[in-house]
């Protein structure tokens, strides 16, 4: 029995791995082809773009093992993208303040989505894509699609562009963060009911648990970990926009299935997660280095998600066609 | 007589678990075949097999005389076995019409649908079993029974020559029944073989020809109906001796831990319910499936909250809205379910086993591993569960260890009353006699336990007292030595004379 | 009356929108520009359709906006290479039929997840498109534009295909088998492969299905202008969901009705120019359109969570 142990061991060690591997193997292939794909500039500047999209990817893990999705997570950064700069310009706050202000739109918006999820027991997946569409619409609404928001504080510019400790300085954050979500999932017994729900949701309210608060949590918490991402997106550029975000619920998803995270819930593992946000970072980066258009970029990360759930439902397939075969080989039909 | 349905000596497991072990079963053209048993005998084990839906591990089937080797739901239906199960199978959203046009119409894609002849079939497949169901209606609108009779509509429509109705007259009212007396009678005549599965003795002596009962996955005799009396099928059904291998009571029991006064639910359909509970007891919950048993656990556990009555724990008044709540105010219940509800398959025993005692092993929820494969290991020890570790994941567990792991969750919150719903249900004879040891002890150490079991010499085996459940409500409360003819005979509803209620 | 609750209600939404609009914008009902937004909306008409299909038998599919670019762009060059006009239909319906049977094999095939299978789809289509154009529109020969008719017959035409297909569609729906195997898998795919229907085969010939509409709605958006966009349909696939949902279609599956959908479709497509002519700026039109989804499904929700109580 020893042995299934090890197997099932062997099994997720092998998935990040292979992952680590892949990422290395990336890096040496761009490193070759582009001169300045290596520099520590370069690699502190993929670090910069993959910021608010790791945080993102970090948020979606914990909805992803309850067996959800949310839709919302890159049209909620472009909305608090614009909150925050309404707060700062228009309401005349100072950057703390509307920085915890604009944490508290990501609140209520990830609120909004947990209530329609839990109450009226709606499948994510639709509340999230109504969101999707009435956040970003919001904050195209509120610019008139036009507006941008830019002459931030040279203090505020600070955390999206220079450096900090020697690293950027939205790494730390990052880092931060990365360890919350870490500790959060794997080291408390919130990731523990995570995991449960995504496995078996009634089996977990059976055991006593609410089930409807660990799912809002995890919702508004993606609402918050959005607004930071929004708040870290704005200093990078030094300007806040109606499009902020686009796409991002992509990657997003996309790095936590290929950080091993399975669709169906239950699996999963936040390095993994981390792992999966390298990948695509250091691709996307990489293909600008070997002069490849953005286009393929974005194109490769959808083929890659593509591969990555095949990839995780391809071998079950197999074992269950093998079965079949036996059994149909061992019987005849009707005699 | 032509022979319809010939099963030899079939077996069929899961798992660790033998539900058939070598049933032989026939049906004749023209009869009523009654098919007896208590819950778990393996009845719905054996239909499985018959319509396709389980494939058998050994034995033969033999239908029309001929050998068939492997029996799929398709296959079974082309050679006209047709099913009415308890929970009707049917599309809620859609029309009663449509519902049957889909049963009985080729199932060619590109095929013009004829609105009209669909409802003019219906209307008269209904009308042939008398019942009064308009065509439009959505399914979804009708009660259970209604849907029942449009499954048996299915059935006649398809032109089946085997018909299996698994207790249909479950949730009929009076005048439904006798519908559906005559429909099967009518079945009978036109040369349909009836396998007839119920547990009104008194509908089996009205419409069966034969008798088969089941017992423990093994069919302990076949008689005609007219050569055998109630009491002697009562006999079959319940068999082997009962005092025996049971623990004895030697619990002294002490204060009323659970007091329930007039409880009710009427989404859930509990009414009624007055029931005392003390430390130290086995209350023992008999009934036939749909009685409202596992109902009952539910509105104690917090699932479907009561909406009347009164809830007395250790004397104090208490609403109980969710789980959460009844783990608080410390009632356990491990549920019948054990694979759904009561282990999370995926997860390892030792996360299974601290699953609801998470605030107090994990202050600020903050994980301890040590201190929870300490707990662990204890439990394991504790019910000698074989697993091959903390970290083995529930599902790598025999039948028997996984409802100790379900059990383990629960001791482990220390609560004050513990109810166990089929506790010994799809388990081993060796577990079942282990678990049976554990839950006497509980009752020893001062547990308020409340027992539902189909299992009818379990429940006679370890209970101090026992309440039998019927429509919803407890009809009895019957001491501990009760002869299980007599639980039997007022769980079936029937008095001294034996004529139904 | 009460089976067809919810599809009157949002007729009678959208009587009540065009009374409003009557009354305090006639300007609305210029016949010229009433014919222009007909004629916009009658692609998306078609793929709202198709996208109540793929609801009904429970699945999604958020990649037709890409599907319908891509769709778009084949027409456009396949015309340009001076391909006769039936060859181009051909070509750019089986087009979106291969996209749609990519989906389906995924979905179907592998019981993959249909959001996050359509999703990458989606991005994947979009994104090669955009390399392949780099923004480049695509000139269209002459002749091509509105069929070569008239402006004002094209237009007619146009509308007129788009709802004699929606009238068989909805007659196929009743009618025909194939559409009636959609709802029972929606309702309960068990029951239906108990019923002897094959469940993942319908899915994927849902899906595919699905990926023709696309086809045809593209071929019908190309010929409105003398030029093709690459960046065409970007937001259709939450148009249409939109249209769907509020049309009656059950995110659950199993319900939902074509005509409902039509006025569905009516009512959203109206927003825009109701935007206008009530002087509220058109910015505002994706949140309402999101603030109207999500309105569908809370009342759907709270239709569905009374009966369960």
């Amino acid at each position: 029995m020893h042995t299934a142990k090890q197997g099932f061991r062997a099994i997720l060690l092998r998935h990040e791995t292979i992952l680590l591997f892949v990422v290395l193997l990336e890096w040496l292939y761009f490193n070759s082809v582009g001169p300045r794909f290596g520099s520590v500039d370069n690699t502190f500047d993929i670090m910069r773009h993959s910021v608010e999209i790791g945080l993102l990817a970090l948020v979606m893990t914990p909805i992803i093992l309850t067996g959800g999705i949310d839709l919302s997570v890159g049209s909620l950064l472009g909305l608090c993208a614009i909150s925050f700069g309404k707060f700062w310009r228009d309401a005349g706050m100072p950057i703390p303040l509307a920085a915890a202000c604009t944490i508290g739109i990501g609140a209520l918006a990830g609120g909004l989505n947990a209530t329609l999820i839990t109450w009226l027991r709606l499948p994510p997946l639709i509340v999230t894509l109504g969101t999707f569409s009435l956040f970003r619409g919001l904050a195209e609404a509120i610019t008139r699609g036009a507006d941008t928001f830019t002459n931030f504080p040279a203090s505020f510019l600070f955390l999206g562009q220079e450096r900090w400790l020697g690293i950027p300085a939205q790494a730390s954050s990052f880092i931060l963060v990365s360890i919350g979500i870490w500790l959060l999932v794997h080291r408390t017994t919130f990731g523990r009911s995570f995991r449960a729900i995504g496995f078996a949701p009634e089996g977990t309210r059976y055991a006593g648990i609410s089930v409807e608060r660990r799912l809002a949590m995890a919702y508004v918490l993606a609402g918050i970990i959005a607004a930071v991402a929004a708040i870290i997106y704005t200093s990078r550029l030094g300007q806040a926009k109606a499009d902020a975000g686009m796409g991002y619920e992509l990657f997003a998803i996309t790095a936590v299935v290929l950080g091993g995270t399975s669709i169906f819930g239950g699996i999963g593992t936040v390095h993994g997660t981390l792992l999966g946000v390298a990948a695509i970072a250091v691709l996307n980066n990489g293909l600008v280095h070997a002069r490849q258009s953005r286009e393929v970029a974005g194109m490769l990360t959808g083929l890659l998600l593509i591969l990555a759930l095949t990839s995780s439902i391809i071998p079950k397939m197999l074992a269950s066609l093998k079965t079949r075969r036996q059994t149909l080989a061992t019987k005849p039909i009707i005699t | 007589m032509k022979t319809l349905l010939q099963l030899s000596a079939v077996t069929k497991s899961f798992g660790a678990v033998r539900a058939l072990k070598g049933v032989s079963f026939d049906l004749h053209a023209g009869e009523v075949h009654a098919l007896l048993g208590e819950n778990g005998a393996g009845k719905s084990t054996l239909i499985k097999v018959i319509t396709g839906a389980h494939q058998l591990d050994g034995g033969s089937i033999e239908i029309n005389g001929e050998r068939v080797a492997r029996l799929t739901p398709a296959s079974a239906h082309q050679l006209g076995i047709a099913c009415i199960y308890q929970q009707p199978a049917l599309f809620p959203d859609l029309t009663v019409a449509e519902n049957i046009g889909l049963r009985l119409e080729p199932m060619s894609a590109l095929r013009k649908v004829n609105w009209v002849t669909r409802r003019q079939r219906a209307k008269e497949l209904l009308k042939r079993i008398g019942a009064e169901i308009l065509p439009d209606a959505e399914v979804r609108s009708l009660s259970m029974p209604e849907q029942q009779l449009v499954e048996i509509a299915c059935a006649l429509g398809a032109g089946a020559r085997i018909v299996i109705m698994d207790e249909p007259t479950a949730s009929l009212t009076h005048k439904e029944q006798h519908l559906l007396f005559a429909v099967v009678k009518d079945l009978r005549a036109s040369g349909v073989g009836v396998v007839y599965i119920s547990h009104r003795l008194e509908e089996i002596f009205q419409l069966a020809d034969r008798v088969t009962v089941l017992r423990d996955g093994q069919s302990v005799g076949t008689n005609k109906v007219s050569e055998i009396n109630e009491s002697g099928m009562i006999k079959l059904m319940v068999g082997r001796e009962v005092s025996t291998i049971y623990p004895p009571s030697e619990s002294e029991t002490g204060n009323v831990v659970l007091s329930l006064k007039k409880l009710g639910c009427a989404s859930c359909g509990v009414k009624n319910i007055s029931l005392d509970v003390r430390a130290g007891e086995i209350v023992g919950m008999a009934g036939l499936v749909g009685a409202g048993r596992t109902e009952l656990a539910r509105v104690l556990f917090g699932i479907m909250p009561a909406d009347s009555g009164e809830i007395l724990l250790n004397g104090q008044l208490i609403t109980i809205s969710t789980p959460k709540e009844a783990v608080a105010h410390g009632i356990a219940y491990v549920p019948e379910d054990r694979r759904r509800h009561g282990v999370i398959l995926e997860m390892p025993i030792a996360h299974n086993m601290t699953m609801a005692i998470h605030d107090r092993v994990f202050p600020g929820a903050w994980l301890r591993c040590g201190a929870e494969k300490q707990i662990a290991l204890d439990l394991i020890r504790d019910l000698a569960v074989k697993a091959y570790g903390p970290e083995a994941p529930g599902g790598s567990l025999s039948g028997g260890n996984q409802q100790k792991v379900s059990l383990a969750r629960w001791l482990a919150t220390k609560p004050k009353l513990l109810i166990l719903d089929e506790p010994t249900q799809g388990v081993d004879v060796g577990a079942k006699s282990e678990i049976h040891k554990i839950i006497r002890r509980l009752a020893k150490e001062g547990l308020a336990v409340l027992m539902i079991s189909s299992d009818l010499p379990e429940v006679l085996g370890m209970s101090d007292r026992i309440a039998v459940m019927r429509g919803g409500t407890i009809t009895a409360m019957l001491p501990a030595k009760t002869d299980a003819h007599e639980v039997m005979a007022v769980a079936l509803g029937q008095t001294e004379n034996g004529a139904a209620k | 009356m009460k089976k067809h609750f919810r599809e009157f209600s949002v007729a009678a939404a959208l009587a009540f929108v065009l009374l409003g609009l009557a009354i305090f914008a006639p300007a609305f009902f210029q016949p010229q520009p009433l014919l222009s937004l007909l004629t916009r909306e009658a692609p998306t008409l078609l793929v709202a359709c198709g996208m109540a299909f793929v609801i009904i038998s429970r699945q999604i599919d958020i990649s037709v906006g890409s599907q319908f670019a891509v769709c778009s762009v084949c027409v456009g060059l396949l015309a340009a290479k001076g391909w006769s006009l039936p060859l181009v239909f051909i070509a750019s319906v089986s087009m979106g039929a291969i996209m749609g049977a990519f989906n389906g094999c995924l979905v179907a095939g592998l019981r993959l997840p249909s959001i996050v299978v359509t999703l990458a789809t989606m991005v994947t289509w979009r994104e090669a498109l955009r390399w392949q154009r780099q923004g480049e529109f695509v000139n269209l020969p002459d002749g091509l534009q509105w069929l070569g008719l008239s402006q004002v017959m094209g237009q007619w035409t146009l509308i007129l295909a788009a709802l004699v297909l929606l009238a068989l569609l909805a007659l196929a729906t009743k009618h025909l088998s194939a559409g009636r195997f959609v709802y029972a898998v929606g309702t309960d795919a068990e029951a239906a492969r108990l019923a002897g229907i094959r469940p993942q085969l319908t899915t994927f010939s849902v899906f595919v299905f699905m990926g023709a509409l696309v086809g045809l709605a593209a071929m019908m958006n190309v010929v409105q202008s003398p030029q093709v966009d690459p960046k065409s349909g970007s937001g259709l696939e939450l148009k249409v969901i939109a249209a769907a949902v509020v049309g009656g279609v059950a995110v659950s599956g199993g319900r939902g009705k074509l005509w409902g959908v039509f006025f569905g479709l009516l009512l959203l497509a109206c927003i825009s120019p109701a935007l206008t002519h009530l002087h509220i700026e058109a910015y505002w039109e994706k949140a309402i359109q999101g603030a109207i989804i999500l309105l569908a499904v809370v009342a759907d929700g709270l239709r569905t969570r009374k009966q369960r109580n």
